[in-house]
């Protein structure tokens, strides 16, 4: 039974990568054909989460982290390929957004509900909240504090990974302390994306 | 089974359940890769020379410290990625090697300020990226149907056989990251000046197919 619904689901997002590969062959603008690999790529992950196991969310995490690297370098070629010059860009443009208080309580919302689920899921959530928060406001802060907290909370889940190795009776301490080291490194990684525009800003 | 090709493993370094094995074929390939990243490390880049033709005159190419040092970093990069594919025990961990040699790779030719290297090398950058896709999901194809991903229990035998399209696609996306056996798909990215750090892509590529082989053999 499970079988069966396993290689369904194989199926469909075979055929969804078939159309998405079709439509590739078919386009010729490379910013167009950059951004339907983005949406091929997805039935990868598809592929992967189809497995269903807690193994399958430990593999789509680093595919995505890939593709998204990927597609960051890809972006930056294009914008040197193509000559574009730097425009500044501030936030959401929406005139609603930047004066309502709903952005303040959405974010607000999802920074919670991040730090409850905690780990590298309440990391994206929490982080997610940080960007839209980032986006509708502008920027206005200093990122090298950001970029330190990220650091300081990477160590944080490395020396969480030295203690499970070499003093597993202390797993319960390793555990939380890998827990928030993540939630706060994924957190601020996100929020960076969401804050950079450009190098140059003023 | 894999006796054919690998040979019987010689050391397994148990890590969690990433485990590291080395056979003499791996230990061949990991030296090779070892040491061309040691003569990227040491050596000097080259510099390209243009003749105008029909005549006397030369010049060579002015290469910049900040490109050769992002481009030599990148080559580092590359071969440390490829060292990785060539020793791990475990699929997934070689599919992201070998994404990660792909990435490298782009970032070794597109430092490079020349529109010709980078349109070339924007392309080849979409065929590595549309080619993560047959990557993991042949990685996937492998969890699902033998419940392991650990090279060392698919060469034991007792797990269910792979099926052929897992093998296709795991292929199919090396293939893409590294353009193989098709070089010539990447002669344009080698108008890029600079001897030792292009090779290393040729080198990666290969290397990372002829692990790739070995793999396919197994389970």
């Amino acid at each position: 039974m499970m079988w069966d619904q396993y290689n369904i689901g194989l199926l469909c997002v075979l055929i969804a990568g078939v159309i998405g590969f079709a439509a590739l062959a078919r386009e010729t603008d490379d910013l167009h054909r950059l951004l339907l690999l983005d949406l091929v790529e997805i039935t990868a992950l598809g592929v992967i989460a189809l497995l269903g196991t807690d193994l399958a969310e430990a593999l789509v995490l680093p595919g995505l982290t890939v593709g998204i690297a990927e597609l960051l370098a890809l972006s930056q070629i294009y914008i040197t390929k193509e000559g574009l010059k730097e425009r500044p860009v501030r936030g959401l443009n929406i005139e609603v957004i930047q004066m309502a208080d709903a952005p303040l309580i959405i974010s607000g919302f999802l920074v919670v509900y991040g730090l409850v689920l905690s780990g590298f899921t309440g990391g994206g959530v929490a982080g997610l909240g940080l960007v839209f928060y980032f986006m509708s406001r502008g920027y206005k802060e200093d990122l090298n504090m950001l970029e330190m907290a990220s650091g300081i909370s990477w160590a944080i889940w490395i020396f969480a990974f030295f203690v499970f190795m070499f003093l597993p009776q202390y797993w319960f301490i390793a555990l939380m302390g890998a827990a928030v080291g993540i939630v706060l490194k994924v957190t601020v990684k996100m929020s960076l994306v969401g804050t950079m525009w450009g190098e140059h800003r003023d | 089974m894999i006796n054919l090709i690998g040979g019987v493993p010689l050391y397994v370094l148990e890590f969690g359940d990433e485990l590291v094995y080395l056979t003499p074929y791996t230990i061949t390939l990991f030296l090779l890769a070892l040491t061309f990243t040691v003569l990227v490390l040491i050596s000097r880049p080259e510099k390209q020379v243009d003749i105008a033709f029909g005549g006397d005159a030369y010049r060579t190419k002015e290469i910049s410290v900040s490109e050769m040092r992002f481009r030599r970093f990148m080559a580092i990069a590359c071969g440390l990625a490829t060292m990785g594919a060539m020793v791990t025990g475990d699929i997934f961990n070689f599919t992201l090697f070998t994404a990660m040699v792909g990435i490298t790779n782009v970032g070794i030719v597109a430092a490079v300020k020349s529109p010709h290297v980078q349109d070339a090398a924007y392309q080849y950058g979409l065929v590595s990226l549309s080619a993560t896709i047959p990557l993991f999901g042949g990685a996937a194809v492998y969890a699902a149907t033998t419940g392991s991903l650990s090279m060392i229990e698919l060469m034991k035998g007792t797990l269910p056989s792979v099926p052929l399209i897992a093998k296709g696609m795991l292929m199919l996306g090396v293939i893409g990251e590294g353009m193989a056996p098709f070089y010539a798909a990447k002669a344009e990215m080698f108008r890029a000046p600079g001897a030792p750090y292009v090779i290393m892509c040729s080198l990666s590529s290969l290397l990372i197919f002829l692990r790739v082989v070995e793999i396919v053999m197994l389970g």
